[in-house]
């Protein structure tokens, strides 16, 4: 079902699944072009939640899918106020949120009301932004002095296709995900996860993609997690 | 864990080829050290050469400089097998 949320900068959609009572996972897709290629990889883990009784919200954020937000006017700043908007609304219904949060998604629940954060292959803002350097290098190799374009203007950036705020880029040099989360990664990454999955890096792929096994396994240690974190 | 030998790396470098460019495990079973690689595979385009070289460093654990990128270490996958390993076996 389609729904929205209100938050300070206005009204956002958010896809919901499963039932009206109990705890509702709200997740948090990565920043730019990841979120195309893992979004329906999100809808899939959450749809799989719904039939094992567990709700599921994705909100749209400033930015981000259908938002009439343009994509350089958003921050990290509003992105996660707009995660704790739609967090809060359950929170206000007496119902436990728990986030779910992929790649940079995981630097959006820092402050959000919410009894749990789990984690799928997160990565700190510093990471990103080296990413986002090397794509826009990548597409224009002559492009050199991207550093002082972040840290030394206001104008828009343009990488890959997306125009960003260099406010946002310099909001992502500092920004880490909350200490306190289950990580799972895949078995592939050499980085520290309470769990590790075999699988392939959605998020890298140019092709959106999924991948219905990987996503069982995610919605079984989900499902399981808020089991514990609710005894 | 960090591989410890050139054939892990070589795996290693086989299979993210096949993940980030969504090839097939036949086809990239197939390279063999003269298999060109940039400009020959269609699916492997200056974007994807980026998702390439940064899922390799989370792989190896290994840090890849802009400046050490260049059309020769994309020439071949016997080229990009080296430029991984010396990299990450020291």
């Amino acid at each position: 079902m389609i729904d929205s949320y209100d938050w300070a900068g206005g009204r956002e959609a958010m896809m919901r699944f499963g039932p009206d009572a109990g705890p509702v996972v709200v997740a948090a897709l990565p920043l730019f072009e990841e979120a195309n290629r893992t979004r329906s990889f999100v809808v899939t883990i959450l749809r799989l939640l719904a039939a094992r009784g567990i709700a599921g919200a994705l909100p749209d954020l400033p930015g981000q899918g259908e938002s009439l937000v343009p994509t350089h006017r958003t921050s990290l700043l509003k992105l996660q106020d707009a995660f704790n908007f739609a967090c809060d609304r359950f929170d206000r219904e007496g119902r436990p949120c728990y986030a779910l949060a992929l790649r940079s998604g995981a630097l959006l629940d820092v402050l959000a009301p919410v009894a749990g954060r789990w984690h799928f292959a997160p990565i700190l803002g510093e990471k990103l932004l080296r990413e986002l350097k090397r794509t826009a290098l990548a597409a224009d190799p002559q492009r050199k002095d991207l550093d002082s374009l972040i840290f030394g203007g206001d104008s828009p950036i343009e990488i890959a296709g997306n125009l960003v705020s260099p406010a946002l880029l310099g909001e992502l040099a500092i920004a880490r995900p909350a200490p306190n989360a289950r990580i799972v990664r895949l078995a592939t990454d050499t980085a520290d996860a309470a769990l590790k999955v075999e699988g392939s890096p959605l998020w890298r792929r140019a092709e959106p993609d999924n991948d219905p096994a990987l996503a069982t396994l995610l919605a079984d240690d989900i499902a399981a997690w808020i089991r514990a974190c609710a005894s | 864990m960090q591989p410890d030998g050139s054939l892990q790396v070589e795996n290693t470098v086989r299979a993210v080829l096949r993940d980030v460019l969504g090839l097939s495990a036949e086809r990239v079973a197939e390279f063999r050290e003269d298999t060109p690689l940039f400009g020959a595979l269609p699916e492997l385009d200056s974007l994807a050469v980026a998702g390439v070289l940064t899922e390799l460093e989370d792989r190896l654990g290994i840090l890849i400089e802009d400046d050490e990128v260049d059309g020769e270490m994309l020439e071949s996958f016997g080229a990009l097998t080296r430029f991984a390993a010396a990299k990450a076996l020291g």
